[in-house]
């Protein structure tokens, strides 16, 4: 087996083709033996994967448990309602006592960007990043380009889309950096309130404000979710107004191609950045996506802990 | 008080260094000899410079004695090779005579030069004036915001105006809290690549501006602490040639650093004001060559280690800085300034702005000062700090100097 060169997942910012390509292929190797009858392999078997989520989140979290599940590793869940960083516990000593329990492999959610780095600075188990702040979140942006070789055979020179709330989006980061390392072309849209201000270091993408241009020439369109707390920090009047000017509808789609692949990372606010007859239409891969987000978790992991145990 | 002979040193006289030489320290002056029996110390041709004067010093005491004392920043400074500073705590804001009293008599014990900033509103709250007039006749030099934003517009314009009976500089660092909103660091490329709340830099401009506008209409003197971006140093110039009376310090770290530590997520990286983009560190420099900028402010800020032992976005803002200042600075300023301007900026500028008599060294004189090697290199490590905080973004690099001793009002310190 090829090793990482990464030994931890951070984000996909400075990770080489030779890595992503490596988890894409395990990725796609393990979404066959998700559809066996028997959907267990053993390699993880003995090795224990904390959940260590700061932030809600039902699917992610889910996704992560399963594939290590599915790898028979051992898995514990500490989420911040349950665990004693509500009592005031610092990070680092949270994350101590885990490692005291000999954890392998930490996932972690947190609201900070740089939190895995952190840990891993702090400890010697593996770090995932399950999102980090509006910095990274790599496992969803490795699904999403999983999803797209899917449909499309290849990331190489296809025109990816993002649109919405792209400055407090963490998957939209991953997904630039991820996207343009794999040779395809990502076009960023959203309010002037919602993209980022300073571009500099984000210059291999294609900054379009118009939602018409950017989707025009798109062989996949990711809509975002839009947070209901960006209206309540006066970043955009309504809801409605977003809905009728950056929302994914049928009359926007009539200027975009007519296979375009209709991604999102989920949850929907149907209506407001995606229509339902959209999310639930013909061009929507959107399950494939919930799927898919299994099988790279699993190679993910997998690549992961073997790097460690040839080291 | 101890005597001390120092050989092989290189003393800053007149504007330069002379030749090794040998000077005897007796008394705290710089004497003709030494009495019999006195130590010797081999200086190796180190550099001596006049002690220095830090600007920005908060030692946390009383109400946070748990994070640092006065002794630790007294013993701080006598490390760095400071004979004194300005001394304004956000933790302890000095709004009446007997808190004022209270700090004069503390520093009063540690032998080294102190000059207070008073409050100029109760708490630094906005809210209530302090007593000033009262503050400036117990020796309160300036009146400062304790590092809170003072957006307030009418209290402030009546802070102001009231402070200006007592003829005193009224100090300020320049945030908007409104635009700050809950920005950490710099609003620049490389907050928007990690995805963190950025500060922008007109929360530093449209805070001085509206000072500065104060100043000039009620003809009242400011200072701008840690300014940190070029374009407050074009409206300090502007205001300047207008005829307002502002003066104006960088940091120390904003000299040394830029947004470009971001990317490392270190959390002693976050400080306030933020490290800004490489342009605006250039033009802190060249607002040093021009003069715009006055001096140069270290801002000693202890944090515990708990509170920096965390992620970059939940640390506590702040930075230690005065036992590896002179280690850090000293090479590139003296580089790019000369010697003599680099002196001015760290020793006698900032104690002129607190209105605290410098030093220098001449025969027969006061002598406190700061022997450096400049050509010998340091790691920082955590044993080079006074008390139990070590919260620098140098923590771990190599410093292109090394202080050597300190020598100030009579107490010799080796390092």
């Amino acid at each position: 087996m090829s090793a990482l060169e990464i030994k931890h997942l951070f984000g996909l910012r400075g990770v080489s083709k030779h890595d992503i390509r490596l988890i894409l292929d395990n990725a796609k190797q393990f979404r066959e033996i998700l559809e066996r009858p028997v959907k267990k392999v053993p390699s993880l078997r003995g090795m224990t994967v904390v959940n260590l989520f700061f932030e809600n989140s039902t699917r992610t979290r889910t996704s992560f448990e399963l594939a290590e599940k599915r790898l028979s590793a051992d898995t514990v869940n500490f989420t911040s309602s349950n665990s004693s960083v509500k009592k005031g516990e610092t990070l680092v000593d949270t994350l101590r006592n885990i490692e005291a329990m000999k954890i392998d492999i930490v996932v972690v959610r947190h609201k900070g960007t740089g939190v895995p780095k952190f840990l891993a600075d702090n400890s010697d188990a593996i770090i995932v990043n399950a999102g980090d702040g509006a910095h990274e979140h790599p496992t969803q942006a490795l699904l999403d380009m999983l999803t797209i070789e899917e449909k499309l055979g290849t990331l190489e020179g296809k025109n990816v889309t993002i649109v919405g709330d792209i400055r407090h989006s963490r998957v939209a980061r991953s997904n630039l950096w991820g996207m343009t390392t794999m040779g395809a072309h990502v076009t960023l849209c959203g309010p002037s309130t919602l993209v980022p201000r300073n571009r500099e270091l984000m210059d291999k993408v294609t900054w379009e404000p118009d939602v018409k241009k950017a989707v025009k020439d798109a062989d996949a369109i990711i809509a975002l979710r839009l947070q209901k707390e960006r209206m309540d920090d006066a970043l955009l009047p309504s809801m409605r107004e977003y809905r009728n000017t950056f929302g994914i509808t049928h009359e926007l789609l009539e200027c975009a191609k007519d296979k375009v692949l209709i991604m999102h990372p989920g949850p929907i606010n149907r209506g407001v950045e995606l229509d339902s007859e959209i999310a639930d239409g013909e061009n929507s891969v959107i399950l494939n996506q919930v799927t898919n987000g299994v099988a790279v978790r699993m190679a993910v992991l997998y690549l992961l802990a073997g790097g460690r145990a040839n080291a | 008080m101890r005597n001390m002979v120092l050989n092989n040193v290189r003393p800053f006289v007149d504007g330069k260094f002379g030749e090794p030489t040998k000077i005897c320290l007796v008394d705290g002056k710089w004497a003709d000899s030494a009495p019999e029996g006195t130590p010797e110390f081999d200086a190796k041709g180190a550099l001596a410079l006049p002690a220095l004067f830090g600007l920005g010093l908060d030692f946390k005491e009383p109400l946070r004695d748990d994070i640092y004392t006065f002794k630790d920043g007294v013993s701080a400074m006598r490390r760095g090779g400071f004979f004194g500073g300005l001394y304004e705590s956000s933790a302890n804001p000095i709004d009446d005579s007997q808190k004022l009293t209270a700090m004069q008599q503390l520093a009063s014990k540690s032998g080294l030069e102190f000059a207070f900033l008073g409050a100029f509103s109760m708490g630094y709250q906005c809210k209530d004036l302090a007593e000033m007039m009262e503050l400036a006749q117990g020796g309160a030099v300036g009146f400062g915001d304790g590092n809170q934003d003072a957006s307030r517009t009418r209290f402030l314009r009546l802070a102001m105006e009231y402070g200006s009976m007592t003829g005193k500089r009224f100090f300020f660092m320049p945030l908007d809290d409104s635009l700050r909103h809950h920005g950490l660091v710099h609003e620049g490329s490389y907050a928007d690549t990690l995805g963190m709340k950025g500060i922008p830099r007109i929360a530093e401009t449209i805070s001085v501006f509206r000072i500065l506008e104060m100043a000039r209409f009620l003809k009242v003197p400011v200072h701008f602490k840690q300014v940190s971006c070029g374009e407050t140093l074009r409206l300090i110039e502007t205001a300047r040639a207008q005829g307002v009376d502002v003066t104006c310090d960088v940091d120390i770290y904003h000299l040394l650093l830029d947004d470009s530590c971001l990317f490392d997520l270190d959390s002693h990286c976050n400080v306030l004001m933020p490290f800004r983009s490489a342009d605006d560190r250039e033009a802190l420099w060249k607002g040093l060559e021009s003069g715009t900028v006055n001096a140069i402010s270290v801002n000693h800020d202890p944090v515990l280690r708990q509170d920096k032992e965390v992620n970059f976005e939940d640390a506590v803002p702040g930075a230690v800085s005065l036992e590896i200042a002179l280690g850090a600075i000293w090479k590139p300023l003296s580089g790019r300034l000369g010697a003599a301007r680099a002196v001015e900026l760290l020793s006698t500028a900032p104690a002129q702005l607190a209105g605290v008599e410098p030093v220098s060294l001449r025969k027969g004189g006061q002598a406190s000062l700061v022997l450096l090697d400049q050509d010998r290199p340091t790691k920082v490590v955590p044993a080079m700090f006074a008390g139990k905080t070590r919260n620098t973004p140098l923590l771990g690099k190599e410093l292109p100097s090394s202080i050597v001793a300190s020598y100030i009002n009579g107490e010799w310190t080796e390092v």
